[in-house]
This record gives structure tokens, C-alpha cells and sequence, in this order.
């Protein structure tokens, strides 16, 4: 028969392996959002987030950096670089080029993304991450079907 | 006479270096790697700006903190918030030169070694860098490639005692960015 204070011992054990295999899963290899399923926090016009980082990058990061937003817009040009599929939506030229808002794809949605055109009125979210003095940059994007 | 020659000619050299003297990409590549016995962490960034004026030798690159990826959300999430501090720093910058202009043909193709002088801003501090790279001119693209180390308390970045073991005091960056003429 065991003693009380090896099961004691071996209840702990297990615990703090679970415990160490938790911590384990849900923290140190936690999954990274998934941005198709994330809700944006507003809906915008292309033109309304460029032009409120034009205006105020400072005040426009307060808003919108880190955050999923929708916008919606026309697009100007599409590319393939390095393995991303890119959307453009431009409304000045500067010392890089164009200048506007910039959307890269997450992967699952470069099948349909190939698939766009220039000219074509789009809905999308993504994942906001500033403003480079020349474009503001949206990554992760998915189609938002409306 | 021989005055309004000198003036066509200073006239056509002008002109002609103005063309395409301005190379540009939105999709450079970041790489950075800190290595240590315990971990090894490394995140990329695709989307970093850069111009390159090859008449002046100005070179700038513009860089989203935000854009940086990593195998794991916990390292991201950690170097957003706690390190780099992201949403008070979004953007990172180097605005510089390259020092040896004289030695670098980019109408030839080949490989220039190159030296970068310049000011890099990250996390809000601004310090002065000289770092070495190459050029590779390859029919009128330019690729721009370096590989340096910074060290990260040069830049007020503080990593918490605790993680401290998991993260190399010097990071290693590699730039890698492919440079195409901007035509307005």
C-alpha cells in the first residue's frame, strides 16, 4: 500500500505537469490571432484612414494602429513581391511612388485576391500597422463579402 | 563658344544622371536574428520602404515596427509591448549615405562592397551607424544587402531580467532590398 505522502507527491507531480504542459500550449506556443475571424473595430472609406494619417499620423495611430479595420475602395494596382500579394489603393505620388493605402493578403486569400482586378471595388480587413510617411500599411487582409 | 558647349554638355550629364537616378522599393526585406543557447528568435519584416538616390548617395529606409513577424505570438507580442514598445514607437528609420559613392558604378553590373553612414532611429533614440554592405547591379535593378548587429541597450530597450538568458544583448540584422528605378 502507498504511503500519504507519496500520493500526495505523485498528485502534485501530475499537476504541475499539466500545468507545465498548459502554460505550455496556451502561452508560450499560444496561436496567433486569426485575422479572417477577427472583428474589425469600424468601417471605413479608403480614403477617410489616409487622409486621417496624412492629416495626423499621431491621432490616426491612436485609432487605428494594432487594430483590424474594413475599408473599402477601388483598387489602383495589384502585385506579387517576395511571396505576398499586394492591393494598392493610391492617391498621391511621392519620393517612393505612389502613395496611398496598402493591403497584403493572408495566404488563404491569395487565390481570390490573383483573381481581382484594377478598377474593381473591393471590401477588406486587415491588421493596421502604421504609416511609413508614404503608405498606410494593412496586412493579413480577407474579403469582407457583403 | 566654348562656354555654351561646356553649359550643353554640363546640361546633358545633368539629364542624363537625373534619369533614374532614384531607385526605390516598398517591399524590402528586415531580417532580424538573436541567438541564444536557449532560443533562438528570429522575425521578419517584408515591407520596409527604401530609397536610394544613386547621384547624391542618399539612402533611407522606413520601417514598420508592427510589420515584424515571428514563428510566435508570445515573442511578438512581447517585443510590440514590452521592448520596442510599438504603439508608442511604430516606425523605425535610417537616414544616411553611402560613404564610398566614388568607388560604385551602378550603370555596370557586378558587386560593390559599399559603407553606410548614417542616423538610425528605433525606439524613439537616434544613433549614429557606419555599417558595410554590398551592392549588386544587376541590368538596372540594385540590390542592397548588409548583415550588422546592433546592441540593443544603445537604444533604450530594456529586456526584463527574467528573459534576459533568452535574449542576445546584440541583435543580428540582415537587410536585404531589391531596388528598381522610380519612373514618374
Amino acid at each position: 500500500m502507498m504511503s500519504k505522502w507519496f500520493k500526495i507527491i505523485l498528485i502534485l507531480l501530475a499537476l504541475g505537469t499539466l500545468t507545465a504542459a498548459l502554460v505550455f500550449k496556451f502561452v508560450y506556443n499560444k496561436p496567433h490571432p486569426d485575422f479572417e475571424e477577427e472583428q474589425a473595430i469600424c468601417s471605413l472609406e479608403v480614403e477617410e484612414i489616409y487622409d486621417s494619417y496624412k492629416k495626423n499620423h499621431v491621432l490616426a495611430d491612436e485609432k487605428y494602429l494594432g487594430q483590424v479595420v474594413e475599408l473599402k475602395g477601388e483598387i489602383s494596382t495589384i502585385e506579387e513581391n517576395d511571396g505576398l500579394l499586394i492591393v494598392s489603393f493610391v492617391f498621391e505620388e511621392g519620393m517612393f511612388g505612389d502613395e496611398g493605402v496598402r493591403c497584403t493578403f493572408l495566404d488563404n486569400q491569395k487565390q481570390d485576391a490573383s483573381l481581382l482586378k484594377v478598377g474593381e471595388q473591393i471590401i477588406l480587413k486587415g491588421y493596421c500597422t502604421g504609416y511609413n510617411d508614404t503608405d498606410v500599411i494593412l496586412e493579413k487582409c480577407s474579403f469582407v463579402k457583403n | 563658344m566654348i562656354k555654351n558647349v561646356i553649359i550643353l554638355a554640363a546640361v546633358i550629364v545633368t539629364s542624363s544622371t537625373l534619369f533614374a537616378q532614384q531607385y526605390v522599393t516598398k517591399n524590402g526585406h528586415i531580417k532580424f536574428f538573436s541567438e541564444m543557447p536557449s532560443e533562438n528568435i528570429e522575425a521578419n519584416n517584408k515591407q520596409v520602404n527604401t530609397a536610394l538616390n544613386t547621384v547624391s548617395g542618399e539612402f533611407i529606409f522606413k520601417v514598420l515596427m508592427k510589420s515584424f513577424e515571428f514563428e510566435k505570438r508570445l515573442m511578438q507580442e512581447h517585443f510590440n509591448e514590452n521592448y520596442v514598445e510599438s504603439d508608442k514607437f511604430p516606425n523605425a528609420t535610417f537616414k544616411g549615405k553611402v560613404a564610398n559613392l566614388g568607388e560604385i558604378d551602378f550603370s555596370k553590373n557586378g558587386t560593390y562592397p559599399a559603407l553606410i553612414e548614417g542616423d538610425l532611429t528605433l525606439h524613439g533614440v537616434t544613433k549614429k551607424v557606419s555599417e558595410k554592405g554590398e551592392f549588386i547591379i544587376s541590368n538596372g535593378k540594385i540590390q542592397a544587402k548588409s548583415n550588422f548587429k546592433i546592441r540593443v541597450a544603445d537604444y533604450d530597450i530594456v529586456i526584463p531580467k527574467m528573459v534576459r538568458k533568452n535574449i542576445a544583448e546584440l541583435l543580428d540584422i540582415t537587410v536585404d532590398v531589391s531596388l528598381l528605378p522610380y519612373k514618374k
